[in-house]
């Protein structure tokens, strides 16, 4: 056998760009059905293992998925707003603890998400580099925004204008890193952290400015008791300091500021069943359980998964054809070869097992592939293939 | 070292028979095989050497009645008894000049591949002249360069009998005087029988028994 082994290697090598389309060939049919099994079997473990440690989830009406898949995964969905006082009722009926979650805003491709510190200790982040946020402006970076963005604690970045050209919008945020996280190897390893209020402010519903109390007669319109008018030379700050935080604020009833969803961890099963009770009615809003939306995205994966496995079958078959065809016309073409072998004593087993053993390189070579593949795949694209999948749905 | 008695072949498509009342050929000696073409030349050495099987006869070859052997017996008798040279050389392009050379021993378990095979196919590779083209591919060789690598690999399992099937066919005249040369020191030095087909009657009175192979009526439509 080794001396068919090393025949075959030896024609192989030889006949190298050959060999290599079939083994990209026959690597690609058998490796398909396995990475998208793998694939399959990935997505759906680490989805549910992310929505069933969020025992539920408040949002405004609408797509269930939609309000998921961007309070959980932070893929932008444009899904409508709560109020900070929804969180607020939340709590107060000492049933759960709410974790508000603002969502939508964006720095440098990465999502900046506003919450509130519980959040870090219910997903149990860790602080790998710095502390955690204390004041309003800073920001704690997941771990893959800090390797990707290069940035550590004492460094700054800004936050994404939400309209280019819209000069009476709002204005980037420079925001301060605090602190960077340990890896999660989830969704919170592409997101930058700040407070909720910190949110609140590059989204412009607070701001800081120039004192005018003390501000000279050109910033002033109109001076009456208790009341200033400034025109457009009263200096706006872009960015938190220690100088004026204090000239930082909020115009209006704060309980009215946008909260994209609400984490909600009822303190046992019965608050959790009274406080879905109380939801049932509620045509404006929607406490749901995120398992039970991720099962559903899982079953449409797995219909998706079964039309894709008839077609790669077909398609597989189609490339086995074509293998079994290149063969056969190879062996024709060496026919003289064949000849050659007999005429010299080569027994017909021989024959069979060197030709045999072109097989069995080939095909072995491509199931080695296509399992290194997979293997690659299933271990190290998990967050690529999340992505992909929530990017989608 | 060969002898045939009485021994009838037609192929099975039928068009052509070959009838051999009798055929010595001693130990050590060197025989040229004659003959126009379709005489029946290859047809012979096939008999010879267990590749075809005659309808009737006895076909003894290296005290071995072949005739009487089994198809993979006949195949193990071949490899280990018989070295061909054929006119086309057949050498293999995926193959290096030395690996072509033993060949041989990657074709049958009767044959092991050792350092004593490595060692007789590297010195006749000296002794004809092609030791330092070992690692090349047969592409990169002359005609001739590739027929003494064929006659190497014939060689290189010290058979008894070598089978040459028009070996210097495509050789132009220096090279085929060379190549003949070679073979025949060879077959001195290792006391083997030769049994060469050729067209070329100029270099009968080297050889020390012609069989003129029209004699044994062959025929082809």
């Amino acid at each position: 056998m080794k001396d068919s082994l090393y025949l075959a290697w030896r024609y192989l090598v030889h006949h190298r760009s050959k060999t290599l389309l079939l083994v990209l060939s026959l690597s690609i049919f058998l490796g398909l059905p396995l990475v998208m099994r793998a694939m399959s079997a990935v997505i759906q473990q680490s989805l549910m293992a992310r929505a069933q440690s969020t025992p539920l989830l408040l949002g405004k009406s609408g797509s269930s998925l939609d309000l998921v898949v961007e309070a959980l995964y932070f893929q932008p969905k444009g899904i409508e707003a709560l109020t900070a006082a929804d969180a607020n009722e939340i709590d107060e009926t000492g049933l759960a603890q709410a974790i508000p979650m603002r969502t939508g805003l964006m720095a440098r491709q990465f999502p900046v998400v506003g919450t509130s510190l519980d959040y870090f200790s219910f997903r149990a982040l860790k602080t790998a580099d710095g502390r955690a946020l204390a004041t309003l402006g800073e920001c704690v970076l997941g771990a893959e925004v800090a390797t990707t963005l290069g940035l550590k604690p004492g460094d700054s970045l800004l936050t994404s204008p939400s309209a280019l050209f819209d000069l009476a919008g709002v204005y980037p945020l420079r925001l301060h890193v605090v602190g960077t996280l340990e890896p999660s190897y989830g969704p919170d390893d592409r997101v930058v952290f700040v407070d909720v209020k910190t949110a609140w402010v590059a989204e412009g519903l607070g701001h800081g400015h120039q004192d005018l109390s003390t501000a000279s007669g050109d910033v002033l319109l109109k001076r009456t008791d208790g009341t200033a008018t400034a025109n457009a030379k009263l200096v706006q700050y872009n960015e938190i300091t220690d100088d004026n935080a204090e000239s930082f604020h909020f115009h209006g009833d704060p309980a009215g500021y946008p909260v994209s969803a609400v984490i909600v961890i009822p303190s046992d099963d019965k608050a959790g069943v009274l406080l879905r009770g109380r939801f049932v009615n509620d045509s404006a809003r929607q406490l749901l359980r995120p398992a039970q939306v991720v099962e559903g995205l899982n079953q449409q994966i797995f219909r998706f998964e079964r039309v894709l496995q008839i077609i790669v079958w077909t398609v597989g078959l189609a490339t086995a054809l074509m293998f079994v065809l290149v063969m056969v016309l190879s062996w024709r073409l060496r026919a003289e070869e064949l000849r050659t072998m007999a005429r010299l004593g080569c027994g017909r087993w021989k024959a069979v097992q060197i030709m045999g053993a072109e097989v069995f390189l080939m095909v072995g070579t491509s199931v080695a592939l296509a399992a290194f593949f997979g293997f690659v795949i299933t271990h190290y694209g998990e967050t690529w293939l999340q992505n992909l999948v929530l990017r989608g749905s | 070292m060969i002898d045939l008695r009485d021994v009838r072949f037609e192929y099975t498509q039928g068009g052509f028979s070959l009838c051999v009342p009798e055929l010595r050929i001693s130990a050590g000696t060197k025989a040229a095989a004659i003959g126009p073409s379709g005489s029946g030349k290859t047809t012979l050495l096939n008999v010879i050497s267990g590749i075809a099987c005659p309808d009737g006869g006895r076909v003894n070859t290296a005290s071995v009645r072949v005739d009487s052997l089994s198809l993979a017996a006949r195949r193990s008798f071949r490899i280990k008894t018989i070295g061909f040279v054929f006119q086309d050389f057949l050498l293999l392009d995926y193959l290096d000049v030395l690996e072509n050379i033993l060949y041989p021993y990657r074709l049958h378990h009767d044959l092991v591949l050792d350092a004593d095979a490595r060692a007789r196919a590297q010195r006749l590779a000296a002794d004809l002249g092609i030791d330092r083209l070992l690692r090349r591919s047969p592409d990169e060789l002359s005609q001739g360069e590739r027929q003494r690598v064929a006659i190497a690999r014939a060689l290189v399992t010290a058979p008894k009998l070598v089978l040459a099937d028009e070996p210097t066919g495509n050789l132009d005249p220096a090279t085929k005087q060379r190549t003949i040369d070679l073979l025949f020191d060879q077959c001195d030095a290792l006391s083997m029988t030769l049994l060469m087909v050729t067209h070329d009657h100029g270099l009968l009175d080297r050889f020390d028994q012609v069989v003129d192979v029209s004699a044994f009526g062959g025929s082809e439509p």
